[in-house]
């Protein structure tokens, strides 16, 4: 049985929301599928622009995008969009409860992680904003008792490497586990759900007291609840008469998941539906004008039409690209990647470095539309979001969130314009 | 190895430990990917079972957020009946499990008097002691169940064309208006009816509590009866969606033996009355007043997510007009069919519903919508607002409009 809509978004990871919003905006009705949830809900909810430029951390990304590539998603949409689409994410975010901010000066912002070392990231939330540290040069570094990931001596140790802490006064703070022994390792997200309750909040404000008293930032993990986290940091913070300043987790992420909720509520207020479990396989297309989007899941194969479509699958990991030996393409419209035949040339002897395991991807317009190699669109109704673009290397440069949300923005205005 | 429980398939990533509704609420389980994959890899090495495996729900929002493709609710389901093989389930699991069969016994009792048998405060406390909580409100046997409702009631003449319906237990024991309802919308739009008496639970409830045997058993005759009819071009639909993902994604990987022809001669039923409506076969162009500005809230079931066919019920209601329809999208209930009836497990259901009982009182609808019978159940407990299929509000519709 065929279905009709309006635009198509497949995908639902942080490209695939954004697109489905800004479509939405136009007016159109706009279903969105998705097989699985994307990798946003466990990532660490701040977005990077741009960290590191061949290999060389970059100060202010906005100012160092014209040095880009002219193939790189950022130059194919322009500076302007960017900026637009970062201040467009930050009051989303607001709307929905989510205090997201830019450093002071326009510049990265420094993130502490819990392995103590600093992550350059563009917009966080509030609660992990480091700025604090420039004034105050006393904190407490708190974890809990079971919390395997987070070690608090580790990080002391980690952070006074670093010139601008080096001189830096941190004590260990531990608390008592707040969550019966099980045999379920803790993690920040188990104390963030009991910090959600009222319960788990005034025992969180009990447990930081005594550190308070003694300092003035508390660097934690993010466990400041996952529904109103932005209340619960600025209640504590005020009640404490403190800084709290949350680090950047391994997954589960927790702030990754508080900004898909903002997302997903998001998206239920602006009438979208959301199509689960169900994986696009192939198109329908009519020379270079895709009619349907065929899925496969449990319940069989579904037809889907649509006049616009938007391809936000992700890349290897999130299954928008699949490869073999020598060989890349994009899995719904098979469209070819190139790559190199060797595939020892695929990776680097630099764990840090470029690879082409996260550079490959579709390359597009600046329509976002798939071109083949003399330039020509391939399908005239079919745009492209997120990491199955090619023409960036996502995890050299960390800029990862925020190609997916200035191609997922642009895609979806784009489409909803036509 | 079947490639939807290939552990291998699984890097990690964490994503179904934050999406489970359980783990959300209870650290006694252990969570999706250490009970699923990580342990499966353990479980080949014949190592012990963990003991929160009876703490899985089965509701599958596991395998609905995996970006992998694994079915972390299979591995962990398959577990479970393997360790029911070597340890007997307990009477309350049989109890729960066997719904259908003490949905027949109380069928030769009057409803009143088997409803008062089950509701009485008296045993409410013996079902209590064997580990039903007496807090749940078990769902009431029909006071005419549907076979006889069936029966009873008289299909226009002329109809040419033909369905079967695979009813399932609940609307079979307890929801068979509901049932009923289909039937009239059927005729309607121009099908003859076929209710087998052969077809019997679809076997979630048996498998998940831990009765392979039993599931497998039903699950023979219920193919062999969907063959019947598939060799004649009918069409068999179905009403619940956990019993379509029984026949369609479960069956296969439960009894292979049993299922490899592709399973499933099940279709949705509600996919098939949009269907009517396309082709013209079943007419809503009325002027509308019957339902205007009323307001429903509608809820997906987990297992219809999981089915990912899409909201058919949900378009079944935009297609009434003058009707005001939201979505909760509020995750799942935590029913999960017997679960949250288990005493240990009710405040965890009622914690895991808490979310979605809260859209659903701020929606201010006048009623509530959702296709599985127990999701219903779950509902009007945890707020006290009625709740229909949503093929019964597409039925009272057409029926008010014709008055």
């Amino acid at each position: 049985m065929s279905k009709k809509t309006d635009i198509i978004v497949v995908g639902s990871g942080l490209a695939g929301l954004t697109a489905a919003l800004s479509a939405r905006a136009s007016g159109r009705q706009v279903l969105l599928i998705t097989h699985g949830v994307g990798s946003l809900a466990v990532s660490s909810g701040c977005i990077d622009v741009l960290g590191y430029h061949n290999g060389c951390p970059v100060q202010d990304p906005i100012a160092d995008l014209p040095q880009l590539n002219p193939e790189h998603p950022y130059s194919l949409a322009g500076a302007e969009r960017v900026e637009k689409a970062i201040d467009w994410l930050q009051s989303l975010c607001l709307a929905g409860g989510l205090n997201m901010q830019k450093n002071l000066s326009r510049r990265n912002h420094e993130l502490i992680t819990v392995m103590g070392t600093l992550k350059p990231s563009y917009l966080c939330p509030e609660s992990f904003c480091t700025e604090c540290f420039a004034k105050a040069r006393r904190a407490a570094v708190v974890s809990f008792e079971n919390m395997k990931d987070v070690h608090p001596l580790l990080i002391i140790d980690q952070l006074h490497r670093y010139a601008r802490f080096a001189d830096m006064e941190f004590m260990e703070a531990m608390l008592p586990c707040p969550i019966d022994q099980s045999h379920r390792n803790v993690t920040p997200l188990d104390v963030a759900r009991f910090v959600d309750t009222p319960e788990g909040l005034e025992w969180l404000r009990l447990s930081l007291e005594p550190y308070a008293k003694l300092y003035p930032i508390l660097l934690m993990p993010p466990v400041l609840g996952v529904k109103n986290s932005q209340k619960v940091w600025g209640t504590l913070c005020d009640v404490l008469k403190v800084r709290i300043v949350e680090m950047v987790s391994i997954p589960p992420g927790v702030a990754g998941l508080r900004l898909r909720e903002v997302l997903r509520n998001a998206l239920n207020e602006a009438g979208i539906t959301m199509i689960e479990n169900a994986l696009a396989v192939r198109a329908v297309a009519d020379d270079k004008k895709c009619l349907s989007v065929v899925t496969s899941g449990a319940g069989g194969e579904h037809s889907w039409e649509a006049s616009q479509f938007i391809i936000a699958t992700g890349g290897i990991l999130g299954g928008g690209v699949a490869t073999s030996p020598g060989k890349a393409w994009e899995t719904i419209f098979n469209i070819p990647i190139k790559a190199p035949e060797n595939p020892q040339e695929w990776s680097s002897t630099e764990i840090f470095g470029r690879s082409f395991f996260s550079q490959m991807g579709v390359r597009v317009n600046a329509d976002l539309k798939a071109i083949d190699d003399s330039g020509a669109v391939l399908y005239e109704n079919v745009r492209f979001a997120g990491r199955t673009i090619g023409g960036y290397d996502y995890a050299s440069e960390k800029s990862g969130h925020g190609t997916a949300l200035v191609t997922g923005m642009l895609a979806g205005e784009l489409a909803g314009k036509e | 190895m079947l490639s939807k429980t290939d552990t291998d398939k699984c890097v990690a990533c964490s994503t179904c430990v934050v999406q489970c509704p359980v783990a959300e609420v209870t650290t006694k389980f252990l969570g999706p990917r250490m009970l699923g994959p990580a342990s499966e890899r353990f479980r080949l090495l014949n190592d012990g079972e963990d003991s929160s495996l009876t703490y899985c729900a089965n509701c599958k929002n596991c395998d609905i957020s995996c970006p992998q493709g694994v079915g972390v609710s299979n591995i962990n389901m398959l577990a479970r009946a393997a360790y029911a093989k070597k340890h007997r389930p307990s009477f309350r699991d049989w109890i729960l499990a066997h719904g259908e069969l003490e949905s027949r016994l109380a069928g030769i009792f009057p409803a009143a008097l088997a409803n008062f048998g089950m509701a009485n405060p008296i045993s409410k406390c013996i079902l209590d002691k064997i580990g039903i909580s007496k807090k749940a409100d078990l769902p009431r046997f029909a006071s005419k169940q549907l076979a006889a409702a069936f029966k009873a009631y008289k299909q226009p003449e002329q109809l040419s064309k033909k369905v079967v319906f695979f009813p399932g237990c609940f609307i079979k024991a307890y929801a068979p208006q509901t049932g009923m309802d289909f039937v009239w919308l059927l005729n309607k739009a121009g099908y003859r009816v076929e209710l087998p008496d052969a077809f019997c639970c679809c076997g979630t409830p048996l498998y998940t509590n831990g009765f392979a045997d039993d599931a497998r058993k039903n699950a023979e005759k219920n193919l062999a009866e969907m063959r019947k009819w598939k060799e004649q071009g009918i069409k068999v639909l179905a009403l619940c969606p956990s019993c379509e993902l029984m026949f369609k994604e479960e069956l296969p990987v439960f009894f292979p033996d049993l299922a490899h022809d592709g399973a499933s001669y099940l279709e949705n039923g509600e996919e098939f009355v949009l269907g009517c409506i396309s082709r013209g076969e079943l007419v809503i162009d009325a002027p509308g007043n019957a339902m205007k500005d009323k307001k429903i809230i509608y809820h997906a079931p987990c297992h219809l997510r999981a089915l990912g066919s899409g909201m058919p019920g949900l378009d079944m209601l935009g297609s009434i007009p003058g009707l005001k329809v939201s979505s909760a999208s509020a995750g799942c209930c935590g029913i999960s069919g017997s679960y949250g009836f288990k005493k240990e497990k009710y405040d965890i259901s009622m914690a895991i519903g808490s979310k979605l009982f809260q859209s659903i009182k701020n929606s201010n609808a006048d009623l509530a919508a959702t296709e599985c019978g127990t999701c219903k159940v779950q509902i009007m407990h945890g707020t006290a607002m009625p709740c229909e299929h949503p093929v019964s509000i597409l039925k009272h519709y057409l029926e008010k409009e014709q008055q």
